[in-house]
């Protein structure tokens, strides 16, 4: 873990040892539960995770996700969309007692949802109909070869956050992290620096992704009840 | 098609008949009241007969979502209910039922998923004749049976109805037993904390048999000039990005770091109003809860001040996981009844806030029954044996809850401090801290009396501490509560980012500062010809006789009283500057048909 270069200006160590504090050896770290074990064999990878200390639940994640993600032409020029939480792959989820879990694509390394798809791999790139884009490691959907059987969706709901639900209006898997090309709005906007872009073990525990599982940790830690 | 950044479309439901429908607002309307209070208070001015029973079935609930609400423009998320008072009536009653209107607002997220949804508001009438909610998705709108919910404590009810609901998010907002009992000063609340507190509209909503809304959307308005309001929105979240020291001192202490400075300043209700400062005040203070109750840090939608404290709280009154004290409720519910043991003051909110009613009211009720106790005005017996004193946490829960169920000495406490003085009679009235029946709130009245008197003496829904103190703040706080902005984040929104130039953005119609300011002005004349409709004159513009005769007895500003001839001029002066005749405090014609108010003249 010491070889793991730092996202930001935080050194990584303390931005992990502060979130896990009072977890009782679980680390609580990404935008969903899970603990890491002390090496990692499998390598890292680059994701969004979330200080649950730090989240307010104000949900400004969700209107600069859904701006970026929903970019729309005016005179000619690209121009940020208009924020509409329906629409953004980031999504907080509220409990009582008070407790806001944000909730997004883990980039899981063994991407159930990719191995859920049925589409047979493209002959000259590999590629599912759902597959890991090379560049930033993100699940993507090639809406020409998908049939919306939504396997995907159900894989992810079953084994992992739930994050992939059908596209309102084309059925399409969709709500899966973009990354914003590299450059997270979430993270960028968050006013109480609750998100962070940065490296963690690829083989962390994958287990408590659902919001569910996760208030409930939190709720017990926060409120020792 | 409607002005750009609303629907220019209401939700009507109906509950005697069932029937829900999706009506016009029309342009002018929204030109002219902007939406949120002040497309509330025409809605309620049109359509209601003066002199209508407020728990009758045509008595109008309007949850009101203004043109900032459902944007992500910080701090901008406030949802207004609307209704006629359960709360207030003029001293010469020119109705049976006179009353005047009532708005409070909420924060946290029921205002912008009832724009996602597709409305700038929900109006209900009627009333049902079995405990129901209403169920809304999108376009989809349903009544259904809350039977099972009737009874159920905001808090239990919170957790509930939203595991009943599942997965998909919702947005809700409910009554307690309280409402649900029709208690005159019972209130609204949402995510089990957030309420729409004053002038008793959870006891309408209570009247109607409606237990809760329940409201999910996927659309958003479109805004006028979407690289304008891009690049103010921008702006105006780097300003709060920058996490200067306002912003972090709201973020530490939210309102309850006015509980230290308001004492201090002796502007604080203590003892029912007869001192300024309470020296226990470190006891319940900001300092104290971050030590020993509040956890966690809680925004509305889009906010960056995070001025929610979530807390827990362990001793001797169980187990609470709730909001900490804030500055109304620490001080109606501590330093006004001389409460400083912060678990018991904890009790205090989460039960008053768990029953759904108004903690402002309740705690000005108990405090003006402890002084009666004091006093010798009333006796034991009178409180069904309960022994009220100063500092008394058993007694002041035993009475909230009587209030709460209207058991025994309840049913009349829970009509308030007017109602009480008025049964006791024997001079209480002079110490019953309420103008035109509902009560005052935690700032007190006699330091700073010329911006306070008049705040609290000449506000349209009876006594309000956040109505402002001048025609200018007045018709301010009009503005915000019709955008949806809250009054906490002002301060930000000035020069280039001010209200006007974002909702120029949003509408596309150019706001200049003379005809933004007129609209504030206009909604607050509007809100001021329904109550004069129903008769409320000058006499109703008041305050509390306590406030001539009673002089602070300790801290800094001992000796603090109102001086009755100087309120009397300031009140002159306030109706001067709003050209309001001085004898009848009517707004005078010309000032009426140069507000385009026409229709009320």
């Amino acid at each position: 873990m010491e070889e793991i270069k730092t996202a930001g200006k935080q050194s990584r160590r303390h931005f992990l040892s502060r979130i896990a504090a009072g977890t009782g050896g679980l680390l609580i770290l990404g935008s969903y539960g899970f603990s890491i074990k002390k090496d990692s064999k499998e390598g890292v990878i680059r994701a969004i995770a979330v200080d649950f200390e730090k989240c307010t639940g104000c949900r400004t994640c969700e209107s600069v996700c859904s701006e970026y993600n929903n970019k729309t032409i005016l005179n000619g020029e690209m121009i940020k969309g208009l924020s509409n939480p329906a629409k953004s792959n980031i999504r907080v989820y509220h409990f009582n007692p008070d407790v806001d879990i944000p909730s997004t694509c883990a980039l899981c390394k063994d991407a159930p949802c990719i191995e859920a798809c049925p589409v047979e791999p493209h002959p000259e790139t590999g590629h599912k109909a759902l597959y890991r884009d090379d560049k930033l490691n993100t699940i993507v959907n090639d809406t020409e070869r998908c049939i919306a059987c939504l396997n995907c969706a159900l894989a992810c709901s079953e084994k992992r956050a739930g994050v992939i639900r059908p596209d309102p209006v084309t059925g399409n898997p969709a709500f899966m992290c973009t990354l914003c090309g590299g450059n997270p709005q979430c993270v960028k906007y968050c006013p109480y620096g609750a998100l962070k872009y940065m490296e963690m073990p690829a083989d962390r525990n994958l287990d408590n992704l659902a919001p569910e599982k996760l208030a409930e940790i939190m709720i017990d830690k926060f409120y020792n009840v | 098609m409607s002005t750009k950044g609303y629907y220019g479309r209401m939700l009507e439901v109906n509950l005697s008949t069932g029937k829900i429908e999706k009506t016009r607002i029309p342009d002018r309307d929204i030109h002219m009241f902007l939406g949120g209070r002040g497309l509330g208070a025409k809605i309620l001015y049109d359509r209601l007969k003066p002199g209508t029973d407020p728990l009758s079935a045509e008595n109008i609930l309007m949850f009101m979502a203004g043109p900032f609400v459902g944007y992500p423009i910080p701090s901008s998320s406030r949802t207004c209910v609307v209704t006629k008072s359960t709360r207030t009536s003029p001293v010469t009653k020119k109705y049976e039922h006179s009353s005047s209107l009532s708005y409070s607002n909420m924060g946290g997220f029921f205002g912008p998923e009832l724009r996602y949804a597709g409305y700038d508001g929900l109006l209900v009438t009627g009333k049902a004749d079995k405990p129901v909610y209403i169920h809304i998705e999108d376009d989809k709108v349903s009544i259904k049976n809350a039977s099972k919910y009737w009874g159920m404590g905001t808090d239990e009810f919170d957790k509930t109805f939203h595991k009943d609901l599942g997965e998909d998010r919702h947005e809700s907002c409910y009554i307690g037993p309280a409402g649900e009992n029709q208690v005159p000063m019972a209130c609204i609340i949402n995510t089990a904390a957030r309420a729409a507190g004053r002038g008793g509209t959870g006891c309408v909503m209570g009247s109607k048999m409606l237990k809760a809304i329940a409201v999910k959307g996927t659309a958003v308005p479109e805004v006028a000039d979407l690289k304008k309001y891009n690049e103010l929105l921008e702006k105006i979240r780097r300003s709060f990005m920058k996490k200067d020291e306002n912003v972090m001192n709201w973020r530490y202490g939210g309102t309850a770091n006015a509980l230290a400075s308001s004492s201090s300043n002796g502007t604080q209700a203590v003892k029912n109003y007869s001192e300024g400062t309470y020296s226990e005040i470190d006891k319940i203070g900001t300092e104290a809860n971050r030590k020993k109750i509040w956890k966690r840090d809680f925004a509305c939608y889009s906010c960056q001040l995070a001025c929610k404290k979530s807390g827990f709280a362990k001793g001797a009154y169980g187990v609470q996981v709730h909001d900490g004290p804030e500055y109304e409720t620490g001080t109606m519910m501590g330093a006004n009844l001389m409460i400083s043991d912060l678990n018991g003051l904890h009790k205090l909110i989460y039960d008053g806030d768990n029953y759904g009613i108004d903690i402002i009211s309740a705690g000005n009720t108990i405090g003006f029954l402890m002084e009666a106790m004091e006093r010798g005005d009333i006796d034991e017996d009178f409180l069904d044996g309960i022994k009220l004193s100063w500092g008394d946490v058993e007694g002041s829960l035993a009475l909230l809850h009587k209030i709460c169920k209207r058991e025994g000495i309840g049913e009349l406490a829970g009509q308030g401090v007017k109602a009480l003085s008025e049964r006791i009679g024997k001079n209480t009235s002079e110490y019953a801290i309420h103008v035109k029946g509902h009560e005052l709130a935690a700032w007190n009245v006699p330091v700073g009396s010329s911006y306070w008197a008049i705040t609290y003496a000449t506000s349209n829904r009876g006594a309000c501490h956040m109505n402002g103190g001048n025609t200018s703040g007045q018709d301010n706080a009009c503005l915000r509560d019709s955008l949806g902005a809250c009054s906490f984040a002002s301060s930000w929104y000035k020069d280039e980012v001010h209200y006007r130039h974002i909702l120029s953005a949003i509408t596309g119609l150019e706001w200049s500062e003379e005809e933004f300011n007129k609209a504030g002005s206009r909604i607050f004349t509007m809100e001021k010809m329904f109550n004069y409709r129903e008769g409320f004159r000058r006499e109703d513009d008041t305050i509390p006789e306590k406030f001539f005769k009673n002089e602070f007895t300790h801290g800094d500003h001992k000796g603090a009283i109102v001086e009755r001839d100087e309120f009397s001029k300031n009140l002159d002066n306030y109706y001067e500057s709003r050209g309001w005749d001085k004898a009848t405090s009517r707004p005078m014609e010309n000032v009426l048909r140069d507000m385009d108010l026409n229709f009320t003249v």
